[in-house]
């Protein structure tokens, strides 16, 4: 891939890439910047039996739950979050059995991220003993081989086939910057195969060099990036906005016209009816 | 009769786990925590380093967020330590205190934040544990809040056991329990409940000596409260009862 070569897509052609059955490590934390706008279009795209991979995902899981677009999910912690608590659909597909769960606490998922993003089959981490979670995965626990005495499990690898990250800033050669805490993003785009970035605006490409170590994900590792402002709706992204409260609990209702007009309503949609 | 709130309460005993030059951690879905380390800045003449799951380092947040994992709460901050930092922080024995959230609570303070019923056929589908199966058995102490004090909360058998390793503390609306000995035992209670109360409405059986009433908020815990919560929104979105 040469650094000179616009990545940049329309968000209907980065959605195309990620087909029916594909796994998706997405980047944010329950309502914090999120990859929302492309979750969104993966549903307009009827999309099907998709995993979700992310250690406390919320409005993207319970959304794609209530589009039936999910079969699996690998994830440490569901909710809404603020004031909304469960997050509904996800909770009544998990209880009806229509999905499989994994769970994982947030840190296990990571080490599972991180033994595919340093290239070995599994990654100890640290506590997890006397929970319930290692016996319902089948995860093993290994001794020191230097001989503290001391025993860790070894989570397995974890190779989404895709980290979807939404990013404040881009080159238009994908370099990848972010503002404020990057969540898990980081480790999501060192250990997918492939990785797609949703942005708020395009840098010039001179800022990047000027602050280097504010690129998150070099061009690179980057396959592909739409330009969509106000991706994160309802949720946020800082510093450029905050969560969109009425309209998080405009979409709690439970009525079936609520998908549709959510979907409508949402910044992308909007922006494709003006164009 | 004096009157203290049940938000006020938990909020205020939260923060009095914190401890001088230590490093205080909250988390994801966790407003009241979130309160009680803000508090803990405002009502305690000592220093501690708060650490937060939007990546803020003693931040100094414009407002008090919604969400407990909103990036108001790196405003100010002096670093972004983030979710990979805070985690390894913990599991390398360096967490002095962090706020874990729980659904049940047993006599051994493990917690159950994954199901109702069983796992494989769940009656209700809980968030799951985030951090805690990791930060519970690794970090110096623990501490968890329940906003209803029952025995279905605080049960003598878990459901499900999310996380081990022993809460430090746990906070309900009439109640606080340390742990001695690896049990919960109970350390105080609200001065409009009782002992007899505790009691009845605790599921898992524990020991009371040298237990009594909770001192009151003192006069720097009720105006930094009053200031964080000043137009009393979390107070009523949090909806707590004594009873």
């Amino acid at each position: 891939m040469s650094s000179g070569t616009s990545k940049i897509v329309p968000l209907a052609d980065l959605a195309a890439r990620i087909t029916d059955g594909s796994s998706m490590a997405l980047g944010g934390s329950f309502l914090h910047r999120g990859p929302f706008a492309l979750v969104r279009e993966l549903i307009r795209q009827g999309r099907k039996e998709l995993e979700v991979i992310k250690q406390s995902p919320g409005y993207d899981i319970d959304i794609l739950c209530r589009a039936g677009a999910l079969a699996r999910a690998r994830a440490g912690i569901v909710a809404m979050e603020g004031n909304f608590g469960l997050a509904p659909w996800y909770r009544k597909t998990v209880e009806k059995g229509e999905i499989r769960l994994e769970e994982h606490a947030c840190a296990t998922l990571t080490a599972g991220l991180r033994a595919s993003a340093f290239g070995v089959p599994f990654m100890p981490c640290g506590g997890i003993h006397g929970s319930d979670l290692p016996a319902l995965n089948g995860w093993r626990q290994i001794e020191d081989p230097y001989g503290t005495g001391e025993s860790v499990y070894a989570i397995p690898k974890i190779t989404p086939d895709f980290a979807v990250i939404l990013a404040n800033e881009v080159s238009e050669e994908g370099d990848v910057r972010v503002y404020g805490t990057s969540h898990w993003d980081r480790i999501m785009s060192r250990s997918a195969k492939r990785v797609l970035i949703v942005a708020e605006k395009i840098a010039p490409s001179a800022s990047f060099r000027d602050q280097p170590e504010l690129t998150l994900v070099p061009h690179f590792l980057v396959e592909a990036i739409s330009v969509v402002e106000n991706a994160g709706w309802p949720g946020s992204c800082w510093p450029h906005y905050e969560v969109d409260y009425p309209a998080v609990e405009a979409y709690m209702n439970e009525a079936e016209s609520v998908l549709k007009a959510h979907l409508d309503a949402a910044p992308e949609a909007r922006e494709a009816a003006h164009a | 009769m004096r009157e203290w709130s049940g938000f006020s309460f938990i909020v205020t005993n939260l923060a009095r786990f914190v401890r001088p030059n230590e490093i205080t951690f909250s988390g994801v879905n966790s407003a009241l925590p979130m309160l009680a380390c803000l508090l803990a800045k405002r009502a305690y003449d000592f220093d501690f380093t708060y650490i937060n799951v939007a990546g803020g380092v003693d931040p100094r947040p414009s407002k008090v967020p919604i969400s407990s994992s909103d990036p108001v709460l790196a405003e100010g901050s002096r670093s972004i330590f983030s979710n990979e930092d805070f985690y390894d922080l913990c599991t390398r024995g360096q967490m002095d205190l962090c706020f874990l959230g729980a659904a049940q609570v047993d006599g051994l303070g493990r917690t159950n934040v994954s199901v109702i019923g069983d796992w494989h056929a769940p009656k209700v589908r809980l968030p799951g544990g985030g951090g805690g199966a990791v930060m519970l058995p690794t970090a110096r102490r623990a501490v968890t809040w329940r906003t209803e004090h029952s025995k279905r909360t605080l049960v003598e058998t878990l459901d499900f056991v999310t996380a081990s390793g022993g809460m430090h503390g746990v906070v309900t609306p009439i109640a606080v329990f340390t742990k001695r000995d690896g049990r919960l035992v109970l350390s105080s209670w609200h001065p409009q409940a009782s002992l007899d109360e505790v009691r009845a409405r605790t599921g898992f059986s524990f020991e009371a000596d040298g237990a009594e009433p909770s001192a009151w908020p003192s006069e720097a815990e009720a105006s930094g409260l009053s200031a964080i919560d000043a137009d009393g929104s979390f107070e009523r979105d949090a909806a707590i009862k004594l009873r």
